[in-house]
């Protein structure tokens, strides 16, 4: 048999780390081999991917009830009743097997609406409130987006289920409970609510005709209010929930009846600590449950084990009911139902544990020492939790959940970054997170490493290791440009350069603001992160750069619709000059429009449907007395513009500017004539693909043949182009401070958001052909730094450098997508090298970087035969997803992006 | 001084399986060499030529004539018209040199391979992607046979070194030896393919005889040149995977005291070129060899001390 590189060196007495100095970390070698989880993972896991997204009635049902019969309460007290209510009443489910327990609804995998955001889009199509939705543009997006109808997803009805919201099978007895529910909320919903004053917006009829032309993707206030932040477990963690309702109290005695100098809303805090005690009550009720539950089960359990193990799982949810956590199990569980805690309160997506490795490290650290526990047994609870996250399902719109997200949630877990005084801050229990991703390959907790020059090479390596799974994660993102974009973004909220650092990614890719706490576990202090900010991701929610030039070319009007979206700017676009100021100033209304509409959305929801598990979590809100509506949180100036395609709207700047104004070649006319043919091609939906490589020519028409040839061949980003990189270089400087000339609800300036999730796929959809080149209703670019599938001809170096010609640090982030072959990073040289790759693109400035280590061939096969791929992950844009769970737009456009091989 | 130019027909960046570290490897045409396996044809002549991609042609499905049209020696024409696929006469393509099928063809059905760098453009693109390369990464001369264009490549070499860009050379060595001793004082490392033990096997594969390699190495092996050598063997089974000539290159190599070898398994990911250049590729039906032969042969060269690594698992 061949011999290993390793063993010939070992054999001759070399070190194998001889290349680089230094003793290379013995997991490192033989790393290609695939591992499983421990075999009760192994059980849930297989039981994980045979379940359907079920979506239930049991929390919306006892939330309406109570909110309904509170009508003219005080809002926030109403809220917390309502939230107690339904929180007391979850049926507590138990899998056997289980190490951790407690789940959104009693299904293993699923969710449930919240009719009290917006209760239309889950109705049948032909239903009215559907229809309305679809009316005011909150439900275009969905006509244009497709789950993929693999793996758990219920995109049709079957049997005693029934499909809603594309993705969720409800049984049908609890159908007339759902209707009923959702007619409850008609006029009182966050969406109508909202609508109502929305309209009060001089421009309100653009906004309409932006969501209907999906120019903008989707509403903010009503779909996804909350995520895309950092939870912060610090207050339940050392407090437990009993210490909590007593510092309630405290506090309850101290304001009532007492502006404390604030004649606006000091008297609120009266209510907000009520709300308190009330929503807390009903998570230890929840929680609780579980441990009736558990002794329940054990009651009647044959199996000894198993008997002992419901007997644990009793005794732990009772002490961390109320207490706070004696071991690492404990606190892992509690942190675990936190975040179950606060998806249940709002719709969220992207509500991420941040750098949980760093803040559990007391209870690991002092239960290891004491030998209350092994490594091996906190790789099994780490296992147990990946499999928890995964099941947690989101319930938004199609065009949400499935056009936006790909039906991820992104709860996503940050490692490495360094501590308050700047020393590396991975730690071993960050390495067994690692190495449970290895074992438990599952698409949550999504894992991103905050690179940074000090992070010791052991661990730098063990995650390269885990990339070299191919699933995707972790991501990469640079920790001294999202600690730069902090302090310029927060600065005038206080932030310091201590507490930047404790800034951790939510949601797939966005920098969030952090704070430290102080935390004492049987007296020993220790200084652990947590989030500190309102959520991220809200405001304007992607913006079809595309879109927006086509609109330019064509004086506003939308061919695919009909409609005339923007007014017309009658220009006639003379010079490159001229055309970049006109889709300026298109961009700017745009914004301006949304920004306004979405204002008063959010506005909408802060008063109604405020939240009060979250803010208790969150800094300063218990201290304060005020929930995040009304600012109780430490970091506010969270509100962003989102873009999306900015690689398709550069190139075709590019080849505009090369072959209308610089050559001469074609009059604008000609490229527009090309476009509304589409240079002669047939549309992506007849041809039922997606990517460009696959579009066919309409049979004999090939008038558009040299224009076309000339569009994709003119100069493209990505290839170090000084030509294609200035235009990109303009339009960045002059977008991340343009989001800044506008304000959030908190009076804040915004700032710009530059990734794609899967909005590059329904938004592609809805955006004829494009001067660079690319076919009407085909992908965009995914991401933001990523090239355009095969137009980045000169290797990944001359992309690194195109997508670094701009200050990322003036963004909140942005997307570098790499698709590489196994055969590139194979071995242990292989890993140094991939390592490498990624260190280099960071020290040149590159804020993110993700790889997919996968041969296209099997994601073809795939394509195929899904039946056979059913546990197959890839990394789509910031998150990693089952393959059979995404839709068919996206699946085409990560097929087709261009592979790194090295042959 | 005159600006030297070099005749390039590929440019690969995140490089990884030709020297240490990260690298970007510059492919120059032209060889002495004919090796019937070999996995880059488009680089065997000294020009720019060709290549025709019929996955990507649209002749047949949209009726595309522009290249016909554009060919002025009537090597394109319509064959029946059931086929409507590209009849091309190879003969009269391989004699020309102005390419105007490339040109003319919108969908890179026709693309010419082969591109003219002066110093100054290559060194732009080494000094871009240095920033990349990461500690121990530089740039690989390969071919085609690098040293046919020795004054372009020493230019660039010595640019290299001026510039602290650390250099390797991928040669055949079937080169004047004078040629390669004076350019290797500027190489760091190097890599120098070995086919064949017996001259007359050696010739009837590749087209020359080995005394000229086998000597150029000994002397580079003896020379007082610093730098680390690593000599490739390609394994084709049936042709050089036998013990006696593994035994042969493992006692030569001993002899003169080299300790490593790279031995690479035949691979066919080069077929499609050849159909492409409109040449017959001679090892279509070969198999890669498996393990047992690559274990087999890598023992004899551990058992003379000299580190073997196989195919991609290499210590830099």
């Amino acid at each position: 048999m061949v011999k290993k590189l390793a063993d010939i060196l070992e054999e001759k007495g070399i070190n194998v780390s001889f290349q680089y100095g230094g003793k290379a970390p013995d997991e490192i070698v033989d790393r290609e081999i695939k591992k499983e989880p421990h075999p009760r993972v192994k059980k849930l896991k297989d039981q994980y991917l045979n379940t359907l997204s079920s979506a239930s009635m049991e929390f919306p049902y006892w939330y309406s009830r109570k909110f309904m019969e509170l009508d003219g309460e005080v809002p926030e007290i109403r809220r917390a009743a309502a939230l107690k209510h339904a929180f007391s009443h979850i049926t507590p489910t138990i899998w056997p097997g289980e190490l951790l327990v407690g789940g959104k609804t009693y299904h293993y995998r699923g969710s449930f609406p919240m009719p009290w955001e917006s209760e239309g889009y889950f109705m049948a199509k032909e239903d009215e409130l559907y229809q309305n939705a679809l009316e005011s543009g909150s439900a275009s997006a969905g006509e244009l987006s497709k789950f993929g109808s693999g793996g758990g997803n219920v995109t049709e009805s079957f049997g005693e289920v029934t499909s809603i919201a594309g993705k969720f099978g409800m049984r049908n007895e609890d159908i007339p409970a759902l209707i009923k529910c959702a007619r409850e909320w008609v006029g009182k919903s966050v969406d109508d609510r909202s609508l109502k004053y929305q309209k009060m917006v001089p421009e309100y009829d653009i906004k309409e005709k932006l969501m209907r032309s999906v120019v903008c993707m989707f509403d903010s206030g009503f779909t996804l209010p909350l995520g895309r932040e950092v939870i912060n477990y610090y207050y339940p963690l050392q407090y437990g929930f009993g210490g909590l309702i007593d510092i309630a109290r405290e506090k309850i005695a101290e304001v009532a009846g007492e502006a404390g100098g604030d004649g606006i809303i000091g008297m609120d805090r009266l209510y907000f600590y009520q709300a308190v005690i009330l929503v807390l009550e009903g998570i230890q009720t929840w929680i609780r449950n579980y441990a009736d539950e558990a002794r329940r089960l054990a009651e009647g359990c044959q199996d000894a084990q198993q008997k002992k193990e419901y007997l644990e799982i009793a005794e732990i949810m009772d002490w961390i009911s109320t207490n706070q956590p004696r071991t690492f199990r404990e606190a892992l569980q509690l942190t675990y139902l936190i975040h179950i805690a606060t998806l249940n309160e709002d719709a969220i997506s992207g509500m991420s544990p941040g750098r949980l490795g760093q803040v559990l490290y007391p209870w690991f650290e002092q239960d290891i020492e004491a030998g209350r526990i092994t490594e091996d047994e906190v790789l099994e609870l780490l296992e147990c939790h990946r499999t928890k996250m995964t099941c947690i399902d989101c319930f938004a719109s199609t065009g949400v959940v499935g056009g936006v997200l790909s039906g991820n949630t992104f709860n996503n877990l940050s490692l490495g970054g360094l501590t308050k005084d700047g020393e590396p801050a991975c730690n071993r229990l960050e390495m067994l997170i690692l190495e449970s991703g290895i074992t438990n390959q599952c698409s949550q907790p999504t894992l991103s490493v905050l690179y940074d020059e000090k992070l010791p090479e052991e661990f730098l390596l063990k995650a390269i290791e885990c990339n070299k799974t191919g699933t995707g994660y972790p991501a990469w993102m640079n920790n001294q440009g999202g600690i730069q974009f902090i302090l310029q973004q927060y600065g005038a909220e206080g932030m310091t350069l201590e507490e930047a650092r404790a800034f951790a990614i939510g949601g797939c890719l966005e920098t969030s603001p952090g704070s430290w706490h102080e935390l004492t576990l049987n007296g020993k202090k220790y200084t652990v992160p947590g989030g500190a900010g309102q959520p991220t991701s809200v405001g304007v929610h992607f913006i079809g750069n595309p879109k927006v030039l086509e609109l330019v070319l064509f004086n506003g009007y939308d061919h695919r619709t009909g409609e005339q979206v923007l007014p017309p700017h009658n220009k006639k676009l003379e010079t490159y000059e001229e055309l970049v100021d006109t889709f300026k100033e298109y961009y700017e209304l745009v914004v301006d429009v949304l920004c306004k509409c979405n204002n008063i959305q959010h506005d909408i929801w802060r008063k109604q449907n405020m939240s009060i598990f979250h803010s208790l979590c969150k800094p300063d809100c218990l201290a304060k007395g005020h929930h995040i509506g009304d600012m109780g949180i430490r970091y506010n100036a969270t509100y962003n513009v989102e873009s999306c395609g900015t690689i398709n709207q550069i190139n075709s700047l590019v080849a505009l500017k090369k072959l209308v104004y610089d050559e001469k070649k074609y009059s604008l006319e000609d490229i527009k004539d090309a476009i509304l043919n589409n240079f002669g091609f047939k549309t992506a939906e007849e041809v039922g693909s997606y990517s460009l490589a696959s579009q066919e020519k309409v049979e004999g028409v090939d008038k558009y043949d040299q224009i076309h040839s000339d569009c994709l061949m003119a100069p493209k980003y990505g290839n170090d182009d000084p030509y294609a990189d200035a235009v990109l270089k303009d339009y960045e400087d002059w977008f991340c401070a343009m989001c800044r000339d506008f304000e959030s609800l908190y009076a804040k300036p915004l700032y710009a958001c530059q990734i794609s999730v899967s909005t590059h796929g329904p938004q592609g959809a809805a955006t004829l052909a494009s001067a660079d080149g690319r076919l009407a209703g085909t992908t965009y670019a995914d991401g933001s730094m990523s090239a355009y599938p095969g137009t980045d001809r000169e290797g990944p170096y001359a992309l690194f450098s195109s997508a670094t010609c701009w200050d990322q640090t003036q963004s909140q982030n942005s997307q570098m997508n790499l698709k590489v072959h196994p055969n590139a990073t194979k071995g242990m040289e292989g890993s140094k090298k991939l390592l490498e790759l990624t260190r280099a693109y960071m020290r040149r400035g590159g804020f993110h970087i993700q790889y997919n280590i996968v041969d296209s061939k099997v994601l073809k096969e795939a394509q195929k035969a899904p039946e056979e791929y059913r546990e197959l992950l890839v990394r789509v844009a910031g998150f990693t997803q089952y393959w059979v769970e995404i839709g068919k737009q996206i699946q085409d456009e990560v097929i087709a992006r261009t592979e790194y091989e090295a042959v | 001084m005159e600006e030297k130019k070099g005749l390039i027909f590929d440019i690969q960046s995140y490089s990884v399986h030709d020297g240490p570290g990260c690298r970007t490897l510059v492919f120059l045409s032209g060889c002495p060499l004919r090796c019937e396996w070999c996995a880059n044809p488009e680089g065997m002549e000294f020009r720019e030529r060709a290549m025709f991609r019929a996955t990507k042609c649209v002749h047949e499905s949209q009726g595309c004539v522009r290249c016909i049209e554009a060919c002025p020696h009537g090597a394109v024409s319509s064959a029946s018209v059931e086929e409507r696929m590209l009849d091309i006469d190879i003969e009269k393509c391989k004699k020309c040199r102005t390419l105007e099928c490339t040109e003319a063809c919108l969908n890179e059905g026709f693309v010419k391979s082969g591109k003219w760098y002066s110093e100054k453009e290559l060194m732009r693109v080494f000094n871009r992607d240095r920033d990349f390369w990461g500690r121990d990464g530089g740039v690989t001369f390969s071919g085609g046979e690098p040293l046919l264009q020795k004054d372009f490549v020493s230019a660039m070499l010595k640019r290299c070194r001026e510039s602290y860009i650390h250099t390797a050379l991928e040669t055949t060595a079937h080169v004047d030896q004078e040629v390669l001793l004076e350019i290797m004082e500027y190489v760091d490392f190097a890599f120098i393919d070995l086919k064949h033990m017996d001259p007359i096997k050696h010739q009837e594969k590749t087209g020359v005889r080995n005394d000229l390699i086998l000597e150029n190495i000994a002397a580079l092996a003896r020379s007082s040149w610093p730098g680390r050598l690593v000599i490739r063997i390609p394994i084709i089974e049936g042709y050089n995977d036998s013990d006696e000539n593994a035994l042969a290159s493992a006692e030569f190599l001993s002899r003169l005291g080299l300790k490593e070898v790279n031995i690479l398994p035949f691979h066919r990911l080069g077929e499609s070129k050849w159909r492409q250049l409109g040449m017959d590729y001679p090892y279509q039906e070969q198999e890669p060899p498996g393990d047992e032969i690559l274990g087999r042969v890598q023992d004899i060269f551990l058992d003379r001390d000299i580190l073997c690594y196989v195919a991609n698992d290499t210590p830099f």
